[in-house]
């Protein structure tokens, strides 16, 4: 596990935020590797998004550091993720509401189209090249999710579970090698929560994963190991297996539930 | 589809010629024949563009075939047209590439300016001061000098306002609107204080097109005619390549900070890094703008260049349709033939011309437009045509 290419996607080393005198997070510790698919839990308020918005670097953290070892780079802006070779979907759909499905996962290639501001004021064939190939791809990956018939409408005229696709192909536009998902299971109903399931799965051999969620249900067999946040600290780490059994686990979080 | 669309434009042209030939009547043979080649030169344009098309989403085509049917329609009718209107099309033609420039900002990155007037006053007086120190420098230099000048002050303006948002920035700029004035009258040695400066030349029509009026013409009609061209041809390549940018990933990368600025820095945009170069597009095309006003009246006041003009640019926009091209011809237009509107109405109502409502009356057209627009149609001119368009087609 210690050689370069194995090293992990996403380190979080002792990582502590304060909003004030609240400790949203508290020494937390994790790491994201090659291949993982890894959930992020806790009850409400425990401290799971505040993690996703230190990783993305919307907060800093106050003390410790987030690494991306495979970059070899850390405590990154939200822009310069994507070069870095991280994704993220946001709560919700978080799509581009007045562009159409197809611009907005062209988006997701803003880094990767190439041409520089004078391609595009004076039009070049490099700049046209450039955005057509992007488009051709843009298209391939919503076909690739099974929702290319939507290309041309806009975000608010299609349904809840198509848009949530779509905002994954954005992601995915960017080539990630880590895919962060920020409640992939919220507002599907049970025929989309299996297709979702299987779609994270098939891209598991391209990228390690990490999700933010609420569902169990969905969460449990989908991922190679938890982290359970309470209260801003990791209280258990594992397999889904160890962690159900794990005696604070139960009594935070599921023991509510079951 | 693009045949339709070069079919309807030959036609719209050959109309417009049309139209005017039988309102105007033709004042010389040399005229016509100056005319016809017009004529021919923009349709074989038009056929040569659709035959050289490559593929169905090369919108470039579309780009530049709409661009040139708008400027040789616009180049026919100052050909055809009385001096004054002339002039009229001028100051309308170098007001669309402001409000391009506005729309870009506004409407595409999603920040409001108040101070596009101070920016075209800074092309203005880059033209004027140049044009005293350097009295035979050529034109296209003169006006690429007022480009980068205003492109300069829109940066150093840019990165302050990569800090702000909407009310914040709205004070910002109109600060800057408002020092704008007082700025002028610091370095009054150089702008002239408050009367402002006179071109030493005044641009005048090259000889060929002069040996295409006749020599009983005056030669001040000839001059309106060039200047009217210049402004029109320089309006048709700022839309051009505005067209291009709003086609292009950086267009794009504007549409997205505006629509949802979180998202767009996960895909990768550096939010202050699209803010400035808004800031300098915008700049840019509002200096140009102002630069050939300069040229047009052959002097600049800095009255001209104050708080009014920016927020009657702003109402332009709104009226036109924020963010979108034929919002900004919609609203060079509406600014260009105001004042005939006014005239119009004084002596078809016998108000007196020099009277108090007839001096108010610009105000209230604006006001009245204003309002009806933000009722009736929220997304503009532009915007309520196309709804109709879509659903006369549907």
């Amino acid at each position: 596990m210690d050689d370069v290419t194995s090293a992990p996607l996403l380190t979080l080393d002792g990582v502590s935020v304060d909003f004030g005198g609240l400790h949203a997070l508290h020494d937390v510790s994790f790491s994201v590797q090659p291949g993982e698919i890894v959930g992020l839990i806790g009850p409400n308020g425990a401290g799971k998004t505040t993690a996703f918005n230190v990783i993305c670097g919307f907060v800093r953290p106050t003390n410790g550091h987030v690494r991306f070892p495979r970059s070899q780079r850390h405590n990154l802006r939200p822009s310069q993720l994507a070069a870095a070779g991280v994704a993220r979907t946001l709560q919700g759909v978080g799509l581009f509401p007045h562009c159409s499905v197809l611009e907005n996962v062209m988006a997701g290639g803003h880094r990767r189209a190439g041409g520089t501001f004078f391609d595009g004021l004076v039009s070049t064939p490099r700049g046209i090249r450039s955005e057509r190939q992007l488009r051709r791809d843009a298209l391939a990956m919503l076909e690739r999710l099974g929702v290319a018939d939507v290309a041309a409408r806009l975000p608010g005229a299609i349904p809840y579970g198509v848009a949530k696709k779509v905002s994954l192909a954005r992601a995915l536009m960017s080539e990630p090698e880590l895919l962060l998902l920020d409640e992939p299971a919220s507002g599907l109903d049970e025929a989309e929560l299996g297709q979702f399931a299987g779609l994270i799965m098939s891209l598991r051999a391209q990228m390690g994963i990490l999700l933010v969620e609420h569902d169990m249900e969905f969460v449990m067999p989908l991922v190679d190991r938890l982290v359970v946040l309470n209260f801003g600290e990791v209280i258990a780490t594992g397999t889904p297996d160890e962690v159900r059994h794990h005696e604070q686990v139960v009594a935070a979080y599921l023991g509510v539930e079951t | 589809m693009r045949q339709r669309v070069l079919v309807s434009s030959v036609v719209g042209v050959a109309l417009v010629i049309a139209a005017l030939d039988a309102t105007f009547g033709v004042p010389t043979t040399r005229l016509r024949v100056a005319l016809a080649l017009l004529g021919a030169l923009g349709v074989a344009a038009l056929g040569g563009l659709s035959v050289a098309r490559t593929r169905r989403d090369h919108p470039l085509v579309t780009r530049v075939l709409v661009t040139v049917v708008v400027v040789v329609i616009a180049l026919v009718a100052t050909a055809r047209l009385s001096s004054n209107v002339d002039t009229d099309v001028a100051i309308g033609a170098a007001m669309t590439i402001v409000l391009l420039g506005l729309s870009f900002l506004t409407g595409s990155s999603g920040q409001i300016s108040l101070g596009n007037g101070a920016f075209m006053g800074v092309g203005a007086f880059t033209v004027a001061i140049w044009a005293n120190h350097h009295a035979t420098s050529p034109l296209i230099l003169v006006l690429v000098l007022a480009v980068a000048a205003g492109a300069a002050v829109g940066f150093l303006l840019g990165l302050p306002a990569t800090r702000l948002r909407g009310p914040y920035l709205a004070g910002m700029t109109l600060a800057f609107a408002v020092a704008f004035g007082a700025v002028l009258n610091v370095f009054g040695s150089w702008t002239g204080g408050d009367s402002g400066l006179q071109l030493p030349n005044a641009e005048n029509a090259p000889r060929w097109l002069v040996h295409l009026y006749p020599a009983s013409t005056a030669s001040l009609s000839v001059n309106s005619v060039w200047l009217a061209a210049l402004s029109v041809v320089s309006a048709g390549v700022a839309l051009l390549l505005m067209a291009n940018l709003f086609a292009s990933r950086f267009g794009r990368a504007m549409r997205l900070v505006r629509d949802n600025d979180v998202a767009a820095e996960l895909v990768g945009i550096s939010l202050p890094r699209a803010r400035v170069v808004a800031f300098v597009v915008s700049a840019a095309y509002a200096a140009l703008g102002g630069a050939l006003w300069t040229v047009v009246n052959n002097a600049v006041t800095p009255s001209t260049y104050g708080l009014a003009l920016s927020i009657t640019i702003l109402s332009l926009v709104v009226i036109g349709g924020i963010g979108t091209i034929p919002g900004a011809i919609i609203g060079g237009l509406i600014y260009a033939f105001a004042n005939s509107l006014i005239g119009w109405i004084t002596t078809h109502t016998g108000l007196n011309p020099q009277g108090n409502v007839a001096s108010q009356l610009n105000g209230i057209i604006f006001g009245v437009l204003l309002v009806a627009t933000i009722v009736f149609a929220p997304m503009g001119i532009s915007g309520a045509l196309r709804r109709l368009w879509a659903h006369r087609s549907r």
